[in-house]
């Protein structure tokens, strides 16, 4: 009973503190159980980590914004977080901002193995401003209603087109690099153009230039 | 196919310079009007300084009615009768977007003659009082008009929390001092939003209302920011608030001065 006890207890703590050992010496069948946990554990992490590297000139997020961003489905979605700095002008200060963008590529056109164009993308992004001067929802000081907008936070639409460079991952750092461009517009735009005769695209159409270096 | 494309993105990219934008709140003005309220006060003086009698025209709240400024600067142009000036009560924008004063800036100055404007409450919005400064100057400025001296004050005391004095005592009261020192025999006096709205810090209306009285001959006071024709005694003393509807319901206030009266219309166009 002594003896039973003692096994038992070794094989708690063996179990607590070396698991891998214990199912390595008892069970092989165990071990590639665990080992494709692990794998599968890693492997659904490893979809979180970011697949390429983004940076882009104005369209209305800062003067320059960088990011990282994740495409997925055969290529056709990628979603972008970015972040962008507005330099001082009118404004006191400087101001930093944060952008979550969701782009969509339906087509694909290759030009043999090095070139291609992505004749059409389009998509949302919501960029908010990381100052404290705006405010996400009115503040308390007004009458209800007062102001029914936020001033840290755009909705933005947009169009471009984009041309990817593959290059040879033998001998360079990343597996494509993209160029491309953007129009956009933001909410409190497209509110300002109901109705309205006298405003031009070229009023309310912001435009960026932009790359995208693929890692993975 | 690729110089093709690399042909047609440097088109896009020399000449598409106006569609650059860092962030609709940027504060970059890529129009070149600077310091409008000074260059425009200093025209109108020295355009109406031999004059008895003068006639402007007080309006307001734009916001986001762009065709009806078109019309009315057009308006104002075709006008056989002269006008010396044009005084805009504020609300040139409606979300304080740098592009809104960019926009409502170069339909008005169109206009053929001098025109003023008012800060408004929305024209505080984010970051828009900064932009509005750099556009047109300091909130609250005054400049004189033959005798008539005309006192143009920010009241929209709710936008900044008593972070600044709205209205500014010291420099109403710097404006009286001046009284003394200069001819005016006249004065008007012209904000955004009047006593006793929520915008106006009403809890210093009366000692307000007391204060601008002090003024050599107040002739009248003008607001803006209700968006409807007013003409009210608001502290049942004898000095009237005038108000204008926004530029939406198509009308204004015209105003002439005489050297011993003044009497108004409002114009529809």
């Amino acid at each position: 009973m002594i003896i039973r006890m003692k096994w038992f207890i070794s094989n708690l703590i063996v179990l607590f503190c070396f698991p891998v050992l214990l199912f390595a010496e008892n069970d092989p069948s165990a071990s590639t159980r665990y080992d494709k946990r692990a794998e599968k554990y890693s492997s659904h992490w490893q979809k979180l980590i970011p697949r390429y590297y983004k940076g882009q000139f104005a369209g209305s997020i800062g003067v320059v914004s960088a990011g990282v961003g994740w495409n997925y489905y055969r290529d056709h979605w990628e979603t972008d977080l970015l972040m962008g700095i507005v330099p001082k002008a009118s404004d006191k200060h400087a101001m930093a901002t944060l952008t979550l963008k969701q782009n969509y590529y339906p087509w694909k056109i290759k030009f043999g193995e090095k070139v291609s164009f992505e004749p059409l993308s389009c998509g949302v992004f919501v960029n908010t401003l990381l100052d404290g001067d705006f405010w996400g929802k009115q503040p308390d000081k007004y009458p209800d209603g007062y102001y029914w907008f936020s001033t840290r936070i755009r909705s933005h639409i947009f169009i471009g087109e984009r041309i990817t460079l593959h290059l040879n991952e033998k001998k360079s750092w990343h597996r494509s690099i993209s160029f491309f461009y953007e129009l956009s517009t933001c909410d409190l735009y497209l509110l300002h153009k109901i109705g309205d005769h006298y405003l031009k695209p070229k009023d309310y159409l912001s435009l960026a230039f932009g790359i995208k270096l693929q890692v993975l | 196919m690729f110089k093709q494309i690399s042909s047609i993105l440097f088109l896009i990219l020399f000449t598409s310079c106006s569609l650059i934008e860092y962030h609709p709140y940027d504060g970059r003005l890529t129009i070149d009007e600077r310091d409008l309220n000074n260059r425009h006060m200093a025209l109108i003086e020295a355009a109406t300084q031999e004059k008895d009698t003068i006639r402007f025209v007080w309006t307001g709240d734009t916001h986001k009615d762009y065709d009806e400024t078109v019309d009315f600067v057009n308006h104002i142009n075709n006008q056989i009768l002269p006008i010396d000036f044009v005084m805009h009560g504020g609300d040139f924008t409606e979300y304080g977007l740098t592009k809104e004063f960019e926009w409502k800036v170069s339909i008005l100055s169109k206009l053929k003659i001098p025109y003023v404007g008012l800060l408004g409450n929305h024209d505080v919005i984010g970051n828009g009082d900064q932009v509005f400064h750099t556009l047109f100057g300091e909130f609250d400025f005054s400049f004189r008009c033959g005798n008539i001296k005309f006192v143009c004050l920010n009241t929209n005391a709710i936008e900044y929390d008593y972070s600044e004095p709205v209205p500014d005592f010291d420099f109403i009261r710097n404006e009286i001092k001046e009284a003394g020192s200069h001819d005016f025999t006249r004065t008007i006096v012209a904000m955004h939003a009047r006593p006793g709205c929520e915008q106006f810090n009403n809890n210093v209306k009366e000692f307000f209302q007391y204060y601008i009285k002090q003024f050599p001959n107040l002739l009248f006071c003008l607001n803006a920011h209700d968006h409807q024709l007013q003409a009210a005694d608001l502290f049942d003393d004898g000095l009237i608030y005038y108000g204008c509807s926004n530029i939406a319901k198509r009308n204004y206030m015209l105003f002439t001065v005489t050297p011993d009266d003044y009497s108004y219309e409002v114009v529809y166009f």
